[in-house]
């Protein structure tokens, strides 16, 4: 799976053919073959910048040119919009650390993220293995299961918005049905913030659904017929061979999921806009709302800064740690 | 060896190499674009040179940022192909937000590059966090030159915009909170045809309405929000004689302000006659779900339209110490950036806008106040008032009971949030009315010292 690199002397780090390091060869012969080298590599070399250039050109200007931005606007006290900023330092670091409502809003961060990606996990590969099965209409199922995926993040978040209106939606007539009082999801605590991972599930339920379908069609028959002659029932089968093969799908859609409901802001910003009370606030939703509601655009890039601090650290410990747990096939 | 010539080529190449990624780091790091730091903040670059108006020759073409207040984007775009028809200049109308914070922000985060528009959308938290960021132009000059006769617009409305003896927008969409109730309710619980003259009468006019509203309705019914929350709670804050701010001194920690938190607290926790619109009360009120509500002026038209209902139209009620409305919705204010052409075709476009004929026609599709005296009684609005005597509750409102608005609210940039979340801890959570200002008001005064003080003093 790793491979280990192995040290090369110093002036050989250079790209191109492994060249003799034994001392004393024929001077004449090296040269040549240098020569030829070291046209070979501009070439090689040429070719390389003309094919990555565009790419790394992109990657300068719309990934490191805004992080570099950012983190320079972070040390800075800078009223969006005004021409003019004033220098300080770690302390929008120093205020974000101190700040009354950084607590909840780390708390918020965490139950929304650990809500939408376990479920979304757990419900997804329930509707893969149901989708897996022999069912009549299945294709349109699938279908189905995987539509609302595809939909704008804030026209979904609008629709809910009505089902779940507490006088006229459609969820308190249903619950009206078995004599359930609809809770009062846009304003009691912790309603909002229920309405919204559920809605986030359901958006993106059919992903990994999908995902989880293609990882189940991936595990060879012959060691599920393999399970079968020892005797094992098909839980036993699930939980020795089939969960064990899909370890890759699973820690794919875990990576991807972290980093997609860290980030996810378009639901609640049609749902709730953070509110009632901050209650719906993520770490995400407050860099929007503290550069352009409060105009505080220093403040909300050092919160930005340690955003990706935080989904560097989660990314690097899922490669250092959980990736050792992932059996390929 | 370290002197062969495939090893100078390979190094060549690897300084090629190095040399182009430092070049492009240091282009990425210096194409940072962003404010400068240090320097003396609102300079006023904006007011340092005056144009002579009459050497202009207006660009032909000028786009708007607007988020058609009152459903109103049939009427500007009638007002942009008239214009055209009258002076040749096109007028490119884009939607730029759903509501005025939604523009705001855009506008926020263009100012940085050339996209900005020539005429934007000014709400009354927003015209002043423009100024400040010197992003605006001063109207005065330009107005005179086209001959807009300034003095004619309602004075309280076109002194809203006014900061160092110049006025920074001019008003466009502008409205007052009104009190709107159910006619056929009101009948129904044997109530004269008018709203409470105040609030402590809502109260005892409760029992009988309760009656009447259907399951799951009130009395009264009220929404929160940004833009919103604080800027009704003004009336009930005023009516116990507190205010958020004198100047830009907070006074959240007054018995009075405090009083006006217990007065809106009770009112949903203790006397229920209010509830809480799960989102937005005017559409609660238009479905005959509550029996009254807060809305502004320019609901009217769409309030009107969507209710099964006679709806009427009354004056804020009064707590002891009196009350008043607040003024708010928006002006219209021209980008400083913009090279003297386009400020003087967005000028003249402005000057058509809010022109009598214009203002009224607005003011009669829309529900928002005729920004101008002379439109209040023109032929136009005369016959409104008569078909639908509702329009002139807001126009009299203004002329008897209007009242600055506290300057933290509108000035400070964030306040208006801050001041909606603790009016939300009130009435959501039944939080203490000083508990709940104590909660945001070192975060006010971060947002003053930070955000406004340094601007202040450059300008002094």
């Amino acid at each position: 799976m790793t491979t280990t690199a192995t040290p090369r002397a110093p002036e050989d780090s250079g790209a191109g053919p492994a060249r003799s390091a034994i001392p004393g060869r024929t001077r004449p012969q090296r040269l040549h073959r240098s020569r030829l080298g070291a046209s070979r590599r501009r070439k090689a070399l040429l070719w390389a910048l003309l094919l990555a250039g565009p790419n790394v050109v992109l990657l300068l200007v719309f990934v490191y040119r805004p992080l570099l931005q950012s983190l320079y606007l972070s040390t800075l006290q800078w009223n969006l919009g005004s021409p003019t900023a004033r220098f300080v330092g770690l302390g929008n670091y120093i205020e974000w650390f101190s700040a009354p409502t950084t607590g909840r809003i780390v708390t918020t961060t965490i139950v929304f993220t650990v809500a939408t990606v376990g479920g979304a996990m757990v419900l997804g590969l329930g509707l893969a293995l149901l989708l897996n099965s022999r069912l009549r209409g299945r294709g349109v199922a699938r279908t189905v299961a995987f539509a609302p995926y595809v939909l704008g993040g804030f026209a979904v978040g609008i629709l809910w918005l009505f089902m779940f209106d507490p006088r006229y939606g459609l969820i308190q007539e249903v619950l009206g049905w078995v004599g359930l009082a609809s809770p009062q999801w846009y304003t009691g605590r912790p309603w909002p913030l229920v309405m919204v991972i559920v809605v986030y599930l359901w958006k993106n339920l059919g992903y990994v659904a999908l995902i989880y379908l293609a990882g189940l069609q991936a595990v060879p028959q012959d060691l599920r017929d393999a399970a079968a002659l020892d005797g094992a029932s098909s839980a036993r089968t699930l939980r020795s061979v089939v969960l064990p093969l899909l370890t890759p799908t699973t820690f794919f859609l875990l990576v991807t999921m972290l980093l997609s409901s860290l980030q996810s802001f378009d639901i609640i910003k049609a749902m709730t806009q953070g509110g009632p009370l901050g209650s719906t606030t993520t770490l995400m939703y407050s860099i929007y709302e503290e550069s352009f509601v409060n105009g505080r655009a220093g403040y909300a890039s050092a919160v930005a800064t340690i955003l990706f601090l935080v989904l560097l650290a989660v990314t690097a410990v899922q490669m250092r740690f959980v990736q050792r747990k992932v059996h390929y096939a | 060896m370290s002197h062969s010539p495939a090893r100078r080529a390979a190094r060549r190449a690897r300084t090629v190499v190095v040399t182009a990624l430092a070049a492009a780091t240091a282009l990425t790091i210096t194409a940072c674009a962003g404010p400068s730091v240090g320097a003396t903040a609102g300079s006023d670059d904006a007011t340092a040179e005056a144009v002579d108006w009459s050497q202009v020759e207006p660009a032909k073409e000028i786009t708007w940022w607007s988020n058609h207040p009152g459903e109103s984007k049939v009427v500007e775009e009638k007002f942009i192909d008239e214009f055209k028809a009258e002076t040749g200049i096109s007028v490119n109308l884009v939607t730029a937000g759903a509501d005025y914070d939604e523009v705001a922000q855009r506008f926020q985060a263009a100012s940085q590059t050339d996209e900005l528009p020539d005429l934007v959308i000014a709400s009354d938290v927003w015209w002043f966090r423009y100024h400040l960021n010197d992003q605006i132009m001063p109207l005065d000059d330009v107005m005179e030159f086209l001959d807009a006769d300034a003095a004619d617009f309602q004075p309280a409305l076109y002194s809203d915009y006014e900061y160092d003896d110049q006025h920074w927008a001019v008003p466009y969409a502008r409205s007052t909170p009104l009190f709107y109730y159910n006619k056929d309710l009101w009948a129904g619980a044997g109530l004269p045809d008018r709203g409470p003259e105040t609030w402590a009468e809502l109260e005892e006019w409760d029992a009988s309405l309760k009656k009447e509203v259907p399951e799951k309705g009130s009395t009264f019914g009220l929404s929160t929000g940004p833009s919103w929350g604080a800027w009704w709670f003004e009336n009930m804050i005023w009516g116990q004689g507190g205010a958020y701010s004198d100047g830009f001194e907070l006074t959240l920690d007054a018995p009075e302000a405090i009083a006006g938190g217990q007065f809106v607290h009770d009112l949903f926790h203790e006397s229920g006659v209010a509830t809480l619109s799960a989102d937005d009360a005017m559409a609660d009120f238009s479905s005959g779900l509550i029996a009254s509500t807060i809305g502004s002026t320019g609901s009217l038209k769409g309030a009107l339209d969507a209710a099964k209902f006679d709806v009427g139209t009354a004056y804020l009620p009064d707590g002891p110490q009196g009350g008043g409305t607040p003024t708010g919705g928006t002006g219209l204010a021209i980008p400083s950036s913009k090279t003297p052409e386009e400020q003087l075709a967005a000028a003249m476009f402005l000057e058509f806008l809010t022109n009598t004929e214009n203002t009224a026609a607005f003011s009669q599709n829309t529900g928002y106040m005729p920004v101008r005296t002379s439109a209040v009684e023109s032929d136009t609005m005369t016959k409104t008032y008569e078909q639908t005597p509702q329009f002139r509750t807001a126009v009299d409102q203004l002329a008897d009971k209007a009242r600055k608005q506290d300057d933290v609210r509108v000035f400070v940039p964030g306040a208006d949030a801050l001041l909606n979340e603790a009016l939300e801890q009130i009435v959501i959570e039944g939080t203490d009315p000083k508990t709940a200002f104590e909660s945001v008001t070192p975060r006010i005064e971060t947002a003053y010292t930070e955000n406004v003080e340094p601007y202040l003093g450059a300008q002094d």
